[in-house]
């Protein structure tokens, strides 16, 4: 009994440790935040919320954040059912591939995408609508991407990967013989999609339907990038421009959107969990769920083109968009072949600034990831391997930073951490940092719970049998067994932590500017050949992190 | 009703022959059984049947009907089959009713509504469901969910049943009276079934006809009592029953045990060299005077209503059962003889 009250004591203090810096640094400010927009000086005062919510600019901000996201949901669904559908159960050509692609689209920053449709889209020179010109002979640009419809468009085809990952896997877990059955009890295939397959994906539906409208309605990226040209405001370009204004004033009126945003973003993830957890019925049934391959037939090649013309135009050409636009020489003479080169690099690669914004987004994602992980670790052993009451207490904590939007936790922390309340570390490389970790902590969280669930308690008893320490056990045992999914986690941290731009937007001081931001200025300060540059850097970090994610894991987690 | 028939049947996956020339006739309301050990061939066999999977090689009929033929590259979908399966894990859909599951292949049909009710209800009665009409799967057992998968599968009368396995995943008490009711049902209704397993007495006491397969072949095709005691190789006479087996030398008319040159059977096979004699346990008499073989007793185990013995002849151990036998009537160590009747002979297949 003794020997084991020392061990229990470390434990305790790790565990309590971790519990204090994430109810400090992620419940506090948002609870300051939400307090901040219902009380001033100590009275109860919501005149903010009649204000802002009085002004037609916010009001019409509301509604079009609403109504895009409401668009982004559905088109998202409608596109990647089929999709999922074609990909995981039918023999249409080159599915493995066609997979990876559409998964691929998810580790893209948004704004890149962004970046790419503007060149390719916008009225004047976009590259697209003078191809379509060209050959039909039109006087006019078809196309013009500051519109809602643009935003709308590129909404959808970088939001849309949470869709599809979520049905995709839910089609994979489902028993392949309920849709047998209703085969042999004489239904056609598309009727059986119909009857038995979409009932039973309806919930997977609804959460990856529910992700992507949050999604969407969070991201500040793109709107800014393609609306604002167009003087299309949403939610989160009104918080960001209400903080520029940098009095007292303009972050009341901020806090009052946010903690709007924050209510609906969270209720719609509460709701989605419960539907998730009550409403799943896409269980896993013992043996023989051998997958049954739907023939397609004369449809295979029509199918193929159809998944093949959405992967080339989601993906591809975007990114060739990006990187031929890299070695335009000059963006006035268009795609000559005497237009190529490598001068809008040379800048880049050697001038000072563009250098010390990409080490320093990668030493902040460095550090953060390091930090996340020691901290997911212990949070995921906590309640996956302990029997502590509040075990789990810490892992929702973290759940609720990642549900919280981007632009909301900036905010939180922005208020709290400039000194009101003690800590000041405002416009320091910190408060970046434990951004990126309230943010992006939850991903890892889930990552090595899952991998210590498969670790038995066995193997721990038996270490701490033969006198070993907690925290000998945890490195001698649990660690070696868990190691590639603490790698897998770190990379989880660090890749959106490296280019993350709608909380560095707002949290950067002079000398914290992030690779992120630096490439939104250059947008917006309409270069966009160095733009393209500094996003084909970024496309080749984020490469090079999913492959050796891909090789640590086996292809089981990437981003 | 149905006949079925399947000629030259060959399923590759790859370089992987899951099935190899597989001939059968089914007459109609045959209960046939696919008896065989795991990764034999069976489902596979069945899926094609069914129209899950597409042969090879070769030609299925049901009724005078060809649903698929390799050679053509002919194949009907699973939908036009008129066939009724009962999977493995039951697949009853979980977001219909007990009702809404039995009666959806009517729907399929356009059965009208009440007309509809009618037949499912008389079919929940048949496999004893009726109070249950109400309930969604998960309000159910795992026997009950079968029960309305046999419903499912039943109520568009079709000519032909398929089974995957259907009992393997309940409870060895509901599997016992599940057999019964399935065979009561089959009896009644006149349909042909094929069911698939690898319980030896599920299909023992079921089939008309069982066939055995291994390694994606057809062993054997016969009836219960004709497999059991006249088994066609040494593979199905392993597999069903328990068996021993005593190498041997053929010469002529006949086969000598291997070093007793004294005791010899006759060989109505016709083998020559090497072979394999075949006695089952319950075959073998042991007695302390005198018979064919002599042994030690090595070891005795009781059963209650059976000895089991291990006797050691040779370097071998010969297993015996014997009913209602004194099981202190022999020591251990004890001399012993026995006498064997109902030998086979095979070839020695290595
Ligand atoms: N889709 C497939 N691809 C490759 N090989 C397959 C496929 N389906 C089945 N096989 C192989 O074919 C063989 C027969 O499989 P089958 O499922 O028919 O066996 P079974 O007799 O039903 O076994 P069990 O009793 O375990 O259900 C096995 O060796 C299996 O590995
Ligand atoms: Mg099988």
């Amino acid at each position: 009994m003794k020997k084991s009250l020392p061990r229990l004591d470390s434990k305790f203090i790790v565990i309590a440790i971790s519990v204090l810096l994430l109810l400090y640094f992620i419940v506090f400010p948002l609870l300051i935040l939400i307090y901040d927009s219902l009380f001033v000086n100590g009275v109860f005062d919501i005149s903010n919320y009649k204000e802002v919510y009085g002004k037609k600019v916010n009001w019409k901000a509301l509604t079009n954040t609403v109504q895009l996201s409401l668009i982004v949901m559905v088109a998202s669904v409608i596109i990647t059912f089929p999709m999922a559908w074609l990909v995981g159960r039918t023999n249409l050509p080159g599915k493995k591939i066609f997979r990876t692609i559409l998964v691929a689209s998810y580790m893209i920053p948004p704004y890149v995408g962004a970046i790419a449709w503007v060149q390719l889209l916008n009225p004047s020179v976009g590259y697209l609508n003078d191809f379509i010109k060209f050959i039909f002979g039109l006087q006019k640009a078809p196309f013009d991407i500051y519109t809602m419809g643009g935003l709308a468009w590129v909404l959808t085809l970088f939001y849309s990967p949470f869709a599809f990952i979520t049905i995709s896997r839910a089609m994979e877990k489902m028993d392949p013989t309920l849709e047998e059955a209703a085969r042999i009890s004489g239904s056609s295939p598309l009727k059986t999609l119909w009857d038995v397959t979409l009932p039973l994906m309806m919930p997977s539906i609804v959460a990856g339907g529910l992700l992507v409208f949050i999604a969407a309605a969070s991201c500040f990226g793109i709107p800014a990038i393609v609306g604002m040209p167009g003087n299309i405001e949403v939610m989160t370009t009104r918080i960001v421009t209400f903080v520029y204004m940098g009095d007292a004033k303009g972050i009341r009126d901020a806090t009052a959107l946010a903690v709007s945003m924050m209510v609906i973003a969270n209720g719609l993830l509460f709701f989605m969990s419960w539907l998730l957890s009550h409403k799943d019925y896409t269980t896993i049934s013992g043996k023989s769920t051998r997958p049954n391959i739907v023939e397609l037939g004369k449809w295979k090649w029509p199918a193929f083109a159809l998944v093949a013309g959405y992967a080339f135009i989601a993906v591809i050409l975007p990114l060739t968009s990006i990187v031929v636009t890299s070695f335009l020489v000059s963006m006035s003479k268009g795609l000559a072949l005497d237009n190529f080169g490598i001068d809008a690099w040379i800048p880049v690669i050697t001038s000072s600034q563009y250098l010390e914004s990409i080490w320093r987004s990668v030493g902040y994602g460095i550090i953060a990831a390091c930090i996340g992980t020691i901290l997911s670790l212990f949070v995921a052993y906590l309640s996956v391997k302990t029997k502590i009451t509040g075990r789990s207490l810490p892992d929702l904590l973290v759940v609720l930073g990642g549900a919280t939007p981007s632009i909301v936790i900036a905010l939180a922390l922005i208020i709290t951490f400039s000194g009101n309340y003690g800590l000041n570390i405002y416009s320091t490389m910190w408060i970046l940092i434990v951004s990126y970790l309230v943010k992006y902590m939850t991903m890892s969280v889930r990552t090595i719970a899952a991998s210590l669930s498969q670790v038995h308690i066995s193997l721990e008893e038996a270490a701490l049998n033969s006198g070993a320490s907690w925290i000998r056990t945890c490195k001698d045992i649990i660690m070696p067994l868990v190691a590639p999914s603490i790698v897998a986690g770190w990379f989880l941290i660090f890749m959106p932590s490296f280019y993350e731009l709608t909380m560095s937007n707002l949290l950067y001081g002079a000398d914290t500017k992030s690779i992120g931001v630096l490439l939104y200025e250059l947008q917006t300060y309409a270069d966009t050949q160095n733009a393209s540059v500094l996003s084909v850097i970024i496309l080749l970090i984020v490469l090079i992190g999913n492959v050796i994610l891909n090789k640590v894991t086996k292809g089981k987690v990437s981003i | 009703m149905a006949e079925l028939k399947l000629s030259h049947i060959y399923k590759k996956f790859g370089k992987v022959v899951a099935v190899g020339d597989f001939n059968i006739d089914v007459a109609d309301g045959e209960f046939i059984s696919f008896l065989g050990p795991s990764g034999c061939g069976k489902t596979t066999t069945l899926r094609m049947i069914a129209g899950f999977d597409k042969p090879t090689e070769g030609i299925i009929t049901i009724g005078d009907r060809e649903v698929s033929n390799a050679e053509k590259g002919f194949f009907l979908a699973p939908e036009k089959r008129g066939i009724g399966m009962v999977f493995q894990s039951y697949a009853v859909w979980p977001h219909m009713n007990v009702v809404d599951n039995v009666g959806y292949p009517l729907k399929i049909q356009n059965v009208p509504k009440e007309e509809r009710l009618k037949r499912v209800m008389n079919m929940l009665e048949l496999v004893h469901l009726k109070e249950y009409a109400e309930r969604f799967p998960n309000q159910l057992s795992g026997g009950q969910q079968q029960r309305v998968a046999l419903a499912r599968a039943l109520v568009a009368q079709p000519g032909l049943l398929l089974l995957d396995e259907p009992l393997s995943n309940l409870d060895a008490k509901l599997r016992e009276s599940m057999r019964f009711e399935i065979s009561a049902i089959q009896k009644e209704l006149g349909i042909t079934v094929i069911y698939v397993t690898h319980d030896q007495s599920e299909a023992m006491t079921m089939s008309d006809r069982i066939v055995v397969m291994s390694m994606g072949k057809v062993q054997q095709i016969g009836k219960p009592y004709d497999i059991y005691t006249n088994p066609a190789n040494q593979m199905v006479a392993d597999f069903i029953g328990l068996v021993n087996f005593i190498p041997a030398i053929a010469k002529g008319d006949r086969i000598f045990m291997q070093g007793s040159e004294n005791i010899s059977f006759p060989n109505p096979k016709q083998i020559a060299g090497n072979a394999v004699l075949a006695v089952r346990p319950e075959n073998i008499t042991i007695s302390k005077t005198g018979g064919m073989v002599e042994g030690v007793m090595h070891h005795r185990f009781y059963m209650g209503d059976s000895v089991d013995y291990r006797i050691k002849v040779k370097e071998q151990f010969i297993r015996v059962i014997q009913k209602g036998s004194d099981y202190t009537a022999y020591h251990n160590g004890d001399k012993v003889f026995l006498d064997f009747e109902n030998v086979m002979s095979f070839e020695n297949e290595g």
